[in-house]
């Protein structure tokens, strides 16, 4: 189920919106399990930094001497993460900049660790910048250990009793109330948010 | 994007923003940006739009929790706001979240274009 990157695909769009006449920034990455091996640190910090970049429509100096260099090394060389991340921190502080990162669990897990320590850096080096993630339950502990005290968990899991609301309303705008008794609403409004845990 | 911002760089072939970065134009820009990633994230959100059903979501825009991370910069004083840097919107799969977003922002009578 797409559930988790339609949520990120919401937040990214809202962000997109926000850009028209700002000084905003929006990079996005999404993780997905079976591209696990092309999705290494270098590569998803490095798509964010050119992202980021090809929004300024400028290339750090650095970058292009680095890039002019390595082609004198045999077969080329990667900007090295240490790299990409000083500059990424250095982009985000030109202005306010938001970085989106979606199912961090389909991320490899000694991966995962690089990447937040990577995101961890980025914000100490420019503390106004805003990253948004999403992810199963079981990496938000690692991800609070690594990002520090700025992190804020919203649980989607938990939200039955939104459904129990929902249901609720409905229940009241009933066209045909005479065909409702407490027994049957009350069968509704448990089982329908059961069976919705269940799929 | 900033357009003033761009345009002093059409103007000057490379200039100073900040103490800490030089930016220029160059033409080897699609190739450096090739280079710094061959992955491309925006093809995998159009998809993603593209599957997703009108509004579904938009519920988590109105969060007290995504609005202080939102808005976090004018809360948090000198530094920035970073005790909202995050936000981590986390849920095992499969647990009705599409069901949800897909009928609360009828229920509310208001959305958000993708």
């Amino acid at each position: 189920m797409l559930t988790g990157h339609y949520d990120s695909s919401v937040v990214v769009d809202y962000l997109c919106d926000q850009v028209m006449g700002q000084d905003l920034a929006v990079a996005c990455f999404y993780y997905d399990f079976a591209s696990r091996e092309a999705q290494s640190p270098i590569n998803m910090l490095g798509s964010l930094l050119k992202q980021l970049l090809s929004g300024l429509g400028a290339i750090p100096v650095e970058i292009v001497q680095k890039f002019r260099g390595q082609k004198r090394a045999i077969g080329g060389r990667r900007l090295q993460l240490p790299d990409i991340v000083k500059m990424c921190a250095a982009v985000t502080s030109l202005q306010r900049t938001f970085i989106c990162v979606d199912a961090l669990d389909e991320c490899v897990p000694r991966h995962r660790l690089e990447v937040l320590g990577a995101l961890g850096q980025i914000l100490r080096g420019s503390p106004n910048t805003r990253i948004f993630m999403t992810g199963r339950s079981h990496i938000r502990g690692v991800s609070e250990r690594e990002l520090g005290g700025k992190t804020t968990s919203i649980s989607i899991a938990s939200r039955e009793d939104d459904i129990v609301t929902y249901l609720r309303a409905r229940l009241g705008q009933d066209t045909t109330p005479e065909a409702m008794d407490s027994s049957l609403e009350n069968d509704i409004v448990k089982n329908i948010p059961e069976e919705i845990s269940e799929t | 994007m900033s357009r003033a911002f761009t345009d002093n760089i059409n103007s000057f072939n490379s200039f100073n923003v900040s103490g800490d970065i030089i930016l220029t134009a160059t033409d080897d820009e699609p190739k450096i940006l090739a280079w710094l990633s061959p992955l491309e994230p925006q093809v995998r959100h159009q998809d993603i739009c593209e599957q997703r059903v009108d509004n579904v979501g938009n519920w988590l825009l109105e969060t007290k929790e995504f609005r202080g991370w939102y808005d976090g910069r004018e809360n948090g004083g000198e530094n920035g706001g970073s005790d909202h840097a995050v936000l981590f919107c986390y849920g095992e799969p499969g647990v009705g979240k599409s069901y949800i977003w897909y009928e609360r922002p009828s229920m509310r009578n208001e959305g958000h274009d993708c």
